[in-house]
């Protein structure tokens, strides 16, 4: 249940719809899946198995293949913690949100209105105000984090009980309100209405691998962790199957949520969904379009303004303190602290280092944080995951490990998958990623602003992993 | 009303994911 809540979180909801209708609509769906079970899958079940088998956070789980590898365990530890520092700052803002939706107070200029909330300068370059809200937001999430983590486990349980359900049943609600709506199926139309000739374009089964791929929450050492504390018959490929399809439902769902609602936000004002364009995906999507078509709303607008925002927040707790739960474990594991003081430190430092994204220019800081580390960060993990795993360990050991408990078996067709495809794949959009961030500055931001915001923190977390590697933990000096 | 090839890769969908997840979870309670 946790490792759903973990893989279920914002992207969900304001990525999956938008990629779906960039890449041939309804005919994504063939790529989508077939990435679902060639890479998403199977990547699930390794993360799984390591942590099952070796007991341990990233670091621990890898160095036990070889200490020469432990510095990249460190590396998956701290980059979910990183994605927190943002991630937690945008739940800040669904709290806000939540509040203003009582009164729907974005009004009618809900792009403006989000642009005062945030303070925005406009440039990355220019710090500008803190956002007194989303501060107030910031200080209220970390602590309700730490509430929950430094318990241990058994309060994830207990959590992740409610935060799963709920936002699901939410999101059924919005949908049913969003299909019953003029203009609901205009949208829904421009969803699902297969493009077949999308399937011939490279670009489109590349989005569909990097779909599954950010959104099912491996390369992030969340999965390694969770599977740690699995107990020893736990059905590991049975779970993975099960995570992974519950993210993936998730996502099929919140694109009937979202589609219904646009087209009638674009019947409203007498426009094109298409004109809608990238207004129909990340913040602009939460923060103005969905607000906008909220407040057109002919009867309690405000009802359900107050359940999107509430299932937003949802879909994101458990998300962001599973970011936090590999960092947390890898220090307590290596140093042996009290759970409360290791969550304690991770959670101030976190607080602390997220309030630059609450600046004026937090949304940009952000925007490029994010590229980068999506882009590279993880990419780099899950390609040093197949490849410690596939090539210097026996893969046939780790298979044979999660066939042991599992009732479903899994056949050789995965070794060949953790070897050769996935890691193929991701280095094709590696690769891709480099040029295209080489040739075209990323929103044509400044290169010194992209070297400062975007390379330099990934070099800092690569350069802090080694460190962090070297030194010696509390049981290697006793 | 949506057109027909959008109606057909909504009951694909549904079918592969809901049905997928149905079934793994109808193994899960079944072990």
């Amino acid at each position: 249940m946790a490792a759903i809540g973990s893989a279920v979180g914002l992207g969900n909801v304001w990525r999956f719809p938008y990629v779906c209708y960039e890449n041939g609509g309804g005919a994504f769906l063939i790529p989508y899946l077939v990435a679902l079970f060639t890479a998403g899958i199977p990547l699930m079940i390794l993360e799984f198995s390591i942590g099952h088998w070796f007991r341990g956070a990233p670091p621990d789980a890898f160095k036990k293949v070889s200490k020469k590898w432990e510095w990249a365990g460190w590396f998956s530890s701290i980059l979910p913690f990183t994605v927190a520092l943002y991630y937690i700052v945008i739940m800040s803002w669904c709290f806000s949100y939540m509040v203003y939706a009582v009164d729907l107070r974005w009004g009618a200029d809900a792009g403006l209105f989000f642009k005062n909330f945030l303070g925005d300068t406009g440039n990355p370059a220019i710090f500008g105000n803190i956002s007194i809200p989303v501060l107030i937001g910031l200080i209220a999430l970390w602590i309700t984090v730490f509430i929950i983590l430094y318990k241990g486990v058994k309060r994830i349980g207990k959590v992740v009980a409610l935060t799963v359900p709920i936002p699901t049943i939410l999101l059924i609600i919005l949908t049913i309100r969003g299909i019953t709506l003029p203009g609901a199926m205009e949208g829904l139309s421009y969803y699902l209405t297969p493009n077949f000739s999308s399937l011939f374009d490279a670009n489109v089964w590349l989005a569909a691998y990097a779909q599954i791929f950010f959104s099912i929450g491996v390369a992030q050492g969340i999965m390694i962790t969770y599977a740690s504390f699995l107990k020893k018959k736990s059905d590991i490929n049975n779970n993975a199957f099960i995570i992974s399809l519950a993210d993936a439902g998730t996502s099929f769902l919140a694109g009937f949520t979202v589609f219904s609602v646009v087209g009638y936000l674009a019947a409203s004002k007498g426009i094109t969904i298409a004109a809608l364009g990238e207004q129909i995906a990340g913040p602009n999507l939460t923060f103005v379009t969905y607000p906008t078509a909220i407040s057109l709303l002919p009867f309690a607008a405000a009802f359900f303004g107050i359940i999107f925002f509430v299932a937003l927040l949802n879909f994101g707790i458990d998300s962001a303190f599973s970011m936090i739960e590999p960092i947390s474990e890898s220090v307590n594991q290596k140093w042996k602290l009290t759970k409360t003081k290791a969550v304690g430190m991770i959670c101030l430092l976190g607080f602390l280092l997220s309030l630059m994204f609450t600046s004026g220019n937090g949304l940009h800081l952000l925007d490029i944080f994010d590229h980068f580390i999506a882009n590279f960060g993880l990419v780099i993990i899950g390609l040093v995951e197949c490849i410690l795993f596939g090539w210097f360990f026996s893969i046939r050991k780790i298979r044979e490990h999660a066939n042991e408990t599992s009732d479903i078996k899994i056949g050789r067709w995965w070794d060949v998958l953790i070897k050769y495809i996935i890691p193929i794949v991701l280095g094709i959009i590696l690769i891709l990623s480099i040029i295209e961030n080489v040739t075209k500055p990323y929103m044509n931001y400044s290169w010194e602003i992209l070297i400062a915001f975007g390379l330099i923190p990934i070099v800092i977390l690569f350069i802090f992993s080694i460190i962090l590697a070297k030194k010696k933990g509390n049981e290697e000096v006793s | 009303m949506l057109p027909t090839s959008a109606i057909i890769m909504l009951i694909f969908g549904s079918i592969v994911i809901y049905g997928g997840l149905a079934y793994f979870i109808y193994r899960a309670f079944k072990k």
